[in-house]
């Protein structure tokens, strides 16, 4: 390896390779964060600042109109797609664990036939299940209203959610809820006083992985929640592009504003979001 | 008290108790258990009913038309070119996403300083919605003042610029790519855990007998990265048969029918023009083609060795 002296330091000057290894990790990670950037810089711009530069350049005056605009147009969806996806991921959650409790530390047989059944649920496409879900919830009359969202996320949540409890219950020794047996608690107490004070990391992991799934989503948005004032931010944000001119600023502010509670729960709880993949994909 | 009267009384207090958790194991299970049982399989059951009926418009019919939907579906072109679509997605995007991933996860594995930084903004794309995904793209590739024509123009490679996703030859080319930088992020999360899982010992082998980073790669590391490759490749086919949301709002299915794949069809058919028994057997069709491939990677995941144990 090449030495040159700097002063009385010896500098080493990088192999190519390493050069070569840098230059294309910068490259890739200018390719992840390009789209995003431009969204930005796009949103900063007025309308005028927007034909007389190009997307990637920072705006000469910076201006805050266009997200003015946006969260005008998309509030209340905001608001709505918060009423539900909170109540969802904790119900989902809540299902999820316990029906993942049951499965691992509840010894019966036909738990693992069980436990694939619910599992499929994953995989499954929502177009096959749609026309039947949409006859349900205008069956059970809620048809348009939040509720109707509410009780689709948990229910399509359970098989994930299960499947993230199962992994980690797993690892948890067998002599904890035995010795609770032999006190004499039955399941409920067990899964009260034992299984749910040791399960915060999977909780965490958990709630990270559906907050994102059901805020994200758009399908089960489009088909039930009507034309009223219900609709989810994911479908708001798609009718604001409907509009006859095509405000990019605009559009871009709006997408924004709907990335940041996602973007906020990867930038604060990331490490979760990141376990909640894995289980997600060495198991699922 | 002798021993057999101590072991008599504890072996009933025992049953007592597995008859009693009995019943408040079922009560315990209940609810998710009816959620799944209702939402996931009475749906897909009740859905293959629609796709045998005569359904069409709003008010449901129940009128049985055996498998005339199917026959109608496998010499419809519309459909017959949503199926191709998707093969065609499976194609590019299956291994453009586990090469990309497999790359990514190379380069970081070289003791990479900041490698957490790089991580996250690879991880970044993936975890985006589709939604803004697809938004973000339009914004890329719109053609006249869009991201990448302008990025393109003002670096001397305007010859490089182009229609993008409005090019009805290469539509479904560039929309690969867009879900390529999406996914790339999360197969190299899982290479690298499966990287980060081979013995040292065996890359040190390789060092001794004196192969090429390259050739440990190649002969050592790749190798053993077959249970990773397997569950990306089955997590992106799945995927890539039931993406929906990022070419609606991309393409909508266009131009033309460039892009539009079975989910979006099954969508438009019902939603938009009504027909209900048809769009379920597009469903029915999609759900089958997903089965064939699930089935099999839950059974050699969890089937197996679960059952031996049990």
């Amino acid at each position: 390896m090449k030495e040159i002296k700097i002063g009385s330091k010896k500098m080493r000057l990088p192999h190519p390779t390493r050069v070569l290894l840098y230059f294309l990790l910068i490259f890739f990670a200018f390719l992840a964060l390009l789209p995003l950037w431009s969204a930005v810089m796009t949103a900063l711009k007025t309308q005028e600042a927007l034909i007389y530069s190009n997307p990637i350049q920072p705006p000469i005056k910076p201006s805050l109109d266009a997200f003015g605009t946006a969260f005008n147009k998309l509030r209340i969806p905001i608001l709505n797609s918060l009423t539900f996806t909170i109540p969802a991921t904790i119900l989902s959650c809540v299902l999820g664990s316990m029906t993942g409790y049951a499965l691992t530390k509840v010894k019966f047989r036909g738990a693992n036939t069980i436990f694939l059944l619910v599992i499929v649920g994953i995989f499954i496409p929502y177009q096959a299940v749609l026309i039947p879900l949409v006859q349900i919830i205008i069956e059970l009359g809620i048809y348009g209203e939040i509720s109707a969202l509410i009780l689709t996320h948990t229910a399509y949540g359970v098989p994930i959610c299960t499947l993230l409890f199962k992994s980690f219950y797993d690892s948890i020794h067998d002599s904890l809820i035995n010795a609770a047996k032999i006190d004499g608690a039955g399941i409920w107490r067990t899964y009260i006083h034992v299984i749910l004070p040791l399960s915060v990391t999977p909780f965490v992991v958990a709630a990270v992985f559906q907050f994102t799934q059901i805020w994200n989503d758009l399908l089960f948005g489009l088909v039930l929640s009507g034309a009223g004032s219900n609709q989810p931010a994911s479908v708001a944000l798609l009718n604001l592009q409907g509009g006859f001119v095509t405000a990019w600023n605009v559009q871009m502010a709006g997408t924004l504003w709907y990335t940041i509670p996602s973007l906020v729960v990867y930038l604060v709880l990331g490490k979760y979001l990141v376990k909640g993949f894995m289980a997600g994909a060495i198991k699922g | 008290m002798n021993i057999k009267k101590i072991t008599t009384r504890f072996k009933k207090k025992i049953k007592k108790i597995i008859t009693r958790d009995k019943i408040s194991t079922i009560l315990f299970l209940i609810i998710p258990i009816v959620f799944v049982i209702i939402f996931i399989y009475i749906c897909i059951i009740w859905n293959i009913v629609v796709s045998l009926s005569d359904w069409e418009g709003l008010r449901p019919s129940y009128n049985f038309k055996d498998f005339g939907q199917y026959i109608k579906l496998f010499t419809n072109k519309i459909f017959l070119t949503s199926l191709w679509n998707n093969i065609v997605l499976i194609l590019i995007f299956v291994p453009g996403s586990l090469a990309m991933g497999l790359f990514l996860a190379i380069l970081l594995d070289q003791k990479v300083r900041r490698e957490n930084v790089f991580k996250l903004i690879y991880l970044f794309p993936f975890t985006l919605s589709f939604v803004v995904t697809g938004f973000l793209w339009r914004w890329m590739y719109n053609i006249r003042v869009g991201v990448l024509n302008t990025l393109l123009e003002s670096i001397g490679l305007g010859f490089l610029s182009n229609k993008w996703v409005q090019d009805v030859d290469f539509a479904m080319f560039w929309v690969c790519v867009v879900l390529i930088w999406q996914y790339s992020g999360y197969m190299m999360l899982i290479f690298l855990a499966g990287i980060r899982s081979i013995p040292e010992s065996h890359i040190m082998a390789a060092a001794v007998d004196g192969a090429s980073s390259f050739q440990t790669y190649y002969r050592v590391i790749i190798p053993q990265l077959k249970a990773p490759i397997f569950t990306g490749f089955v997590i992106l086919v799945v995927f890539a048969l039931k993406a929906f949301d990022l070419i609606f709002i991309l393409t909508g299915g266009g131009p033309g029918y460039a892009t539009e794949i079975l989910p979006i069809t099954m969508y438009k058919e019902v939603f938009n023009k009504k027909h209900f028994a048809y769009g379920s057997a597009i469903a029915t069709v999609l759900f089958l083609l997903i089965m064939i491939i699930v089935i099999p990677y839950l059974y050699s995941t969890y089937g197996g060795k679960k059952n031996e144990r049990n």
